[in-house]
């Protein structure tokens, strides 16, 4: 996702900026929260990817970033992950398609793939509304099952705060 | 997709091909894919790349693995001219957004009398369906995502068009360039016409923009009706449609535009004078991930069973309640057929209305039939009137007018 998250910058500087704190993310990632109150951790990626990790850090849900839903534009169709697959941190798992764009979506560490959000495929647009929401109806990708490296992996990811940081930073440049 | 390192370049490159390294084969088994150059060339800072090749499976095929194997923060322009064909976007229906029928039977020749084929093509990038030949060039440049805006490079070749009097061309809101243009008429209005498209296609460490330019197509007359499908008023599909637009040329030759593309693309980026390089045809197709890249876009599985899923219904329903176009006089009155096909394999049937010899139970006749056409692939279906006939377990009446049909909408059995 970390090209389209840029791809706003030029067009339209001041919206980025104001996209980082607007109030729209602080609610969407308020609600994933309160909606999944088991989930120990919530990490990011530098490519805007998010995952939930439960208590026992043995399986996790996958999504984009309200910040990168937002630079993309009008989501019109989700290429869901395969499941069933095992992925590295890193490796292209899905894509989404907005304006012309087909934007890789990277699995944030290493998993496998056990369910995929087939309500992404009827109503793409989710992806825009709640890209957060890791409950049913919401715009997360997939679930998946951890091991010990995808744990591992997790160190390289940033926190809510983090990520906030990085992403108030990019709009910055 | 771990991060590239100059390192990785070069060993991919130098690999030897596992299908030419037969003791039979004298090539020599280390060649970049380029002419009389390093492979090293991926990771240089800037490169620029003229494909000979008018074949659109291998030019698409180069292009990708300038994007999966370039250095991630090199800025990368490539040009080349295609055959004719027609290319939809990744996320695109190809019975949705072509004529078939008219794809199979080709264009007229410019002269001479067999018709031109037409090849079908379906890119990795976003976006929707053009029309390729050898009077559109197209450019690509790949850079690093830092500096990836939409308009950026399409602004890019604006300037060179400009530069070759094509004075009133623009970037639009869709970021298409486009040309303004009085048309000679009663109202003198202003009208505006599509000259060049645009797609996208972003990974993790690189982003793609590549775009069409129409500069002398000799069959633009034949464009509209290889992209209008007769089953478009029969067909709802998930995923991205096409949004039409009044194409025309610019009257540029391709040496000229290459020349003035070129110029701009150095003009933005600090380009060593030897950056400029052509790809060896041969040598690429040797290049085991770009053979593996041609094999994947020409295979029926990524052009046709890649299609989102969509539902073909003769009659209005809840989901598609649009009025349908009545059907050939000639088809039994009580016809309906409602299809629902996904990854391009028919999963849902209901057929009905057929006439049967045997009419005593028609509704389960019907059952076993719309049964039987569940799981094949509508691409591979040589003719839908014996798909129905062989589908049927009493014999059919008459089904070769609605076979005929069926064979017309989706392309199959072209005569």
């Amino acid at each position: 996702m970390a090209s389209i998250a840029r791809c706003l910058r030029v067009a339209r500087p001041s919206g980025l900026s104001a996209l980082a704190k607007s109030p729209v993310s602080r609610v969407c990632i308020a609600r994933a929260f309160s909606a999944t109150a088991t989930n120990a951790v919530r990490k990011y990626t530098k490519e805007h990817e998010w995952i939930d990790l439960s208590a026992d850090l043995k399986t996790g849900v996958i999504g984009i970033s309200e910040y990168a839903a937002k630079a993309l534009g009008d989501v019109v169709f989700v290429e869901l992950p395969e499941e069933g697959k095992r992925v590295q941190a890193g490796d292209a798992i899905g894509a989404v398609e907005s304006v012309k764009s087909a934007a890789d979506i990277n699995a944030p560490i290493s998993c496998k793939i056990t369910q995929v959000n087939l309500v992404l495929e009827d109503k793409p647009g989710t992806i825009n509304q709640v890209p957060e929401d890791d409950s049913h109806g919401g715009g997360w990708i997939a679930k998946v099952q951890v091991d010990e490296e995808g744990v591992k992996d997790l160190d390289k990811l940033m926190d809510v705060q983090a990520y906030e940081e990085f992403t108030a930073g990019e709009a910055e440049h | 997709m771990p991060p590239i390192r100059p390192s990785s370049v070069l060993t991919l490159c130098r690999r030897p091909s596992p299908v030419y390294s037969g003791p039979l084969k004298a090539r020599p088994r280390h060649r970049p894919f380029t002419q009389n150059h390093d492979p090293a060339i991926l990771h240089r800072s800037v490169q620029i790349y003229h494909s000979p090749s008018t074949d659109p499976y291998l030019n698409l095929s180069i292009e990708h693995h300038l994007l999966q194997r370039s250095s991630p923060d090199s800025y990368i322009l490539f040009l080349y001219a295609n055959r004719p064909c027609v290319v939809i976007g990744r996320n695109q229906n190809p019975w949705l957004e072509v004529n078939l029928r008219q794809l199979h039977h080709g264009i007229p020749p410019p002269s001479g009398s067999s018709p031109q084929p037409v090849d079908l093509v379906r890119r990795r990038s976003g976006g929707g369906t053009v029309f390729h030949d050898g009077g559109n060039l197209n450019w690509s440049v790949i850079c690093p995502p830092a500096v990836f805006d939409r308009d950026r490079h399409a602004e890019m070749v604006t300037r060179a068009l400009r530069g070759l009097g094509v004075g009133g061309a623009r970037v639009n809101e869709r970021h298409d360039i486009v040309v303004d243009d009085v048309v000679k008429s009663a109202n003198a209005a202003v009208q505006t016409f599509k000259v060049s498209g645009s797609a996208y296609k972003l990974t993790r460490l690189r982003s793609l923009h590549h775009g069409t330019c129409l500069l002398s197509s000799p069959n633009l007359a034949h464009v509209s009706a290889l992209l209008r499908s007769p089953a478009e008023p029969f067909i709802k599909a998930r995923g991205v449609e096409s949004v039409r637009s009044k194409i025309r040329n610019v009257g540029v030759g391709n040496g000229e535009f290459i020349a003035a593309a070129v110029r701009e693309f150095r003009g933005m980026y600090d380009c060593p004078p030897d950056a400029e390089v052509s790809v060896d045809e041969e040598a690429a197709l040797e290049t085991p991930e770009i053979a593996k890249g041609v094999k994947e876009l020409m295979s029926p599985e990524w052009i046709y069973d890649q299609t989102p899923q969509f539902t073909f219904s003769t009659h209005p329903t809840e989901d598609d309640p649009r009025p349908r176009p009545p059907l050939p006089d000639n088809i039994p009155s009580r016809f309906r057929s409602h299809l629902t096909i996904r990854h391009g394999e028919i999963q849902d049937a209901a057929v009905t209305g057929l006439h049967y010899v045997d009419d005593i139970d028609a509704a389960s006749q019907d059952q076993a039939l719309s049964q039987a056409l569940v799981k094949q692939h509508l691409h591979r279906m040589p003719d839908w009137r014996e798909a129905l006939s062989s589908a049927s377990t009493v014999p059919l009446a008459d089904s070769n007018a609605a076979g005929d049909w069926l064979n017309s909408m989706f392309g199959n059995n072209t005569p």
